[in-house]
């Protein structure tokens, strides 16, 4: 396809062509014209003079006839002979002079009869004379005076030649002129258009060659930065011209293989010999499949670099037939080994969590077991100790014992919450949708001991159906209502309401920045001791406690628990404390689907 | 078999245990008879004999040597002169993974195991006197696991 601007320049070089051929034309046919007519103008000039020659040689002969009418002599003949050569000679000049047809010819036929009459005369003239020698007969006279007579014809009729000479040489000159006076102008218009031609050619020329020296400029910084890129990216490109199998390399694919740019000849042959061996096969089959599919996914092998370093190399290409039809391959390969690096280094990580995580788990299960069986026994045989034996032991014995238990009751107690803890943490999240009221009612059960003993009330307007890990929350729920009866006013019975609502994210500040638009918001306020607010937050640290061992039982777990749930279902939870008024725990639980 | 007496087999590798298992029979008066395997080969090895006399009732601990409890408890099951032989799970842990595997194994009932001897006692009395029998078909996951 040509470009619009070559096709304004053929444009250009077609018309100027034309106007070049036509002024040549133009200039041929008005220098021929002028010629012809310089010819016509000498012609006249010709005819003229020979004209007037005939007139003077005419003269001639009068007087050489005159000398010898009056003489005799025959001297005076001579120059009349020459006349009457020279008048003949003129005469047939004028026949090639004369314009082949019109009024010429007849008046030169007329001056030829009359210059012929003359003659005649004459030599009538000269045969009287030779006949006698009297001086000026009669005769003679009278062929004198009819000499005289033919003599003025003559003069007319050269006179009228001349005339007509004069007129047809006016015409012939206006009819030029007014052919030739237009051809300057013809001309100066003609150049004055091929100038102006030639100037929008300049000037198109001008400013597409600056148009192209700007792409051209572009295009160089554009191929300095592909280099670039491509030497900072660890990627190369690659043009296979598969009819003439010609492959053009990018400078960086000679350097992925570990070479200098260019080092060597970019033939498929010579690359193979970088691709690792158990590679080349695979890699083979793939370039085969690449010339039938015309695009294929990621290959991916490794090369050999001269120092024996092996790098894995990705490659993809894409098959194009451009407009003459020539099948060309593009491609681009990239360095990935980095990548297959980083991605071995996660997978050897990944591993170790794996190990990691199965290790807490056998930890998990030497706590919940072996651990707690000796410590089961010490508690059972304590229990032998205090029946069994009871009227064996002394009462600070029996004091011992006690303490003893208590102890160990406490150890129970912490094994225990540290299993709850720990398995809080378990990668497993399985979200099913439960009715979160009879979690609560499955925590009051777990409870009710307690409650019962507390004459606690729990109130609860009734909670939702949510998508949770159902044993954390009742878990979460236990927590919060045995919190709530453990840090109860001494006399008081407690009084734990519960309460839900769902909000905006973006209406509550704790909440705004979170991703999910919606929250549950569930409310667990009691009447017990409280808490200063500055430790709001330090209850929720693992083994944080704000009380004395002796005044409250308690490992510093539950709370950490509850944190570690909510936060297992992407939720916040906040508490707030007033001392001797109550505590208010308040969890925001974003709604997963 | 003989009417007048319970017989009731515990396999059980704890030493104490099997020691606090019999003082608590002992003390609880109940006429009982009390085999004791220390682990699961041994208690397979008297089970599959035809000629000795089967429990009425097996406790079975889960975390044995060499043939663990779950395993016996699949044996057991598999075994058509003893399948009907009820089981009580005796367990330290009470994880919900041996909880639910025993069940669905065919377990009549699970015990973890007390830290009290009175508690023990209490237990034992409460499994042994249940006729396993028609309890059967009352049994489900929720009261699988013995809460006293």
């Amino acid at each position: 396809m040509p470009t619009p601007s070559s096709r304004y320049l053929r444009t250009a070089f077609v018309v100027g062509l034309f106007v070049i051929l036509c002024i040549g034309g133009f200039t041929y046919k008005h220098i021929s014209e002028l010629s012809q007519t310089s010819k016509v103008v000498k012609d006249n000039y010709s005819l003229r003079s020979e004209l007037e020659l005939i007139i003077s040689n005419l003269k001639d002969a009068e007087i050489g006839h005159r000398g010898f009418l009056l003489t005799h002599d025959s001297l005076f003949l001579n120059p009349y002979k020459e006349s009457l050569q020279k008048i003949t000679n003129n005469l047939s000049k004028l026949d090639t002079l004369i314009v082949p047809k019109g009024e010429q010819v007849e008046k030169l036929k007329e001056l030829k009869g009359d210059i012929a009459q003359r003659f005649k005369n004459f030599d009538k003239s000269f045969s009287l004379a030779n006949d006698d020698d009297t001086l000026l007969t009669q005769d003679l006279l009278f062929l004198l005076h009819e000499g005289e007579i033919r003599m003025d014809r003559i003069r007319a009729d050269i006179n009228e030649m001349l005339d007509l000479e004069q007129r047809l040489l006016t015409h012939n000159q206006e009819i030029n002129e007014e052919k030739i006076g237009l051809t300057p102008l013809l001309f100066y218009g003609l150049l004055i258009v091929t100038l102006v031609i030639l100037l929008l050619a300049y000037v198109k020329m001008t400013t597409d060659l600056k148009a192209l020296k700007e792409s051209n400029t572009e295009l160089e910084i554009f191929e300095k930065l592909t280099k670039q890129s491509e030497v900072v990216s660890n990627t190369s490109t690659w043009v296979w011209y598969i009819e003439e199998n010609v492959f053009e390399f990018s400078d960086n694919l000679y350097r992925l293989v570990g070479e200098e740019p260019q080092s060597f000849e970019p033939t498929l042959e010579n690359f193979y010999k970088y691709v690792h061996e158990e590679d080349i096969n695979n890699l083979g089959q793939q370039v085969n499949m690449m010339m039938r599919e015309e695009e294929l996914p990621f290959t991916t092998y490794r090369v050999v670099h001269k120092d024996g370093t092996i790098r894995y190399l990705k490659a993809y290409s894409k098959l194009m037939d451009d407009t003459e039809g020539d099948k060309k391959m593009f491609g681009v390969t990239i360095d990935i080994t980095s990548e297959v690096e980083n991605y071995r280094i996660i997978e050897q990580r990944n591993q170790e969590l794996e190990r990691t995580n199965k290790e807490l788990s056998a930890f998990n299960y030497v706590a919940s077991h072996d651990l707690q069986e000796p410590l089961r026994k010490i508690q059972t045989f304590m229990s032998r100790l205090e029946t069994k034996e009871k009227d064996h032991i002394s009462e600070s014995g029996q004091l011992y014992i006690q303490r003893m238990k208590s102890a160990s009751a406490r150890m129970r107690m912490l094994i225990e919450d540290l299993l709850q803890y720990s398995r809080t943490n378990t990668s497993e999240k399985e979200y099913v949708k439960t009715n979160i009221n009879m979690l609560l009612e499955h925590a009051k059960t777990e409870l009710l001991d307690s409650i019962e003993e507390k004459q606690a009330k729990i109130i609860c307007d009734g909670l939702p159906t949510m998508e949770v890990i159902s044993f954390q929350i009742q878990q979460l729920f236990i927590n919060l209502i045995s919190n709530s009866l453990k840090y109860s006013k001494e006399g008081v019975p407690p009084i734990i309401e519960i309460t839900h609502e769902e909000v905006r994210s973006r209406d509550v500040d704790e909440i705004n920045k979170s991703l999910y638009k919606f929250h549950h918001k569930i409310t667990f306020k009691d009447n017990g001791i409280g808490f200063e607010q500055i430790y709001a937050e330090k209850i929720f640290l693992l083994f944080n406690r704000l009380h004395g061992k002796s005044e409250y039982s308690g490992t510093g777990i539950g709370l950490a628990i509850c944190k570690k749930i909510v936060e297992n279902h992407k939720g916040i939870i906040i508490a707030d404390g007033k001392p001797n008024v109550g505590a208010t725990f308040t969890i925001y639980l974003p709604f997963l689907k | 078999m003989n009417s007048d007496y319970i017989n009731i087999a515990l396999a059980d590798d704890d030493e104490d245990d099997r020691l606090f298992f019999t003082e608590a029979f002992e003390e609880l008066k109940i006429k009982s008879k009390v085999l004791l395997f220390k682990d699961g080969i041994e208690l397979m090895e008297y089970l599959n004999d035809s000629a000795n006399t089967l429990p009425n009732l097996l406790f079975l601990d889960l975390n044995m040597p060499k043939k663990s409890g779950l395993e016996c408890l699949k044996d057991i099951k598999a075994t058509k002169r003893l399948s009907d032989m009820a089981i009580a799970i005796y367990s330290t842990s009470a994880s919900e993974e041996d909880i639910e595997n025993t069940f669905v194994k065919g377990a009549n009932v699970y015990i973890k195991k007390p830290n009290d001897f009175e508690k023990l006692k209490k237990v034992l009395s409460e499994v042994v006197t249940t006729n396993w029998q028609y309890h059967t078909s009352g049994l489900n996951k929720d009261n699988f696991l013995l809460r006293l």
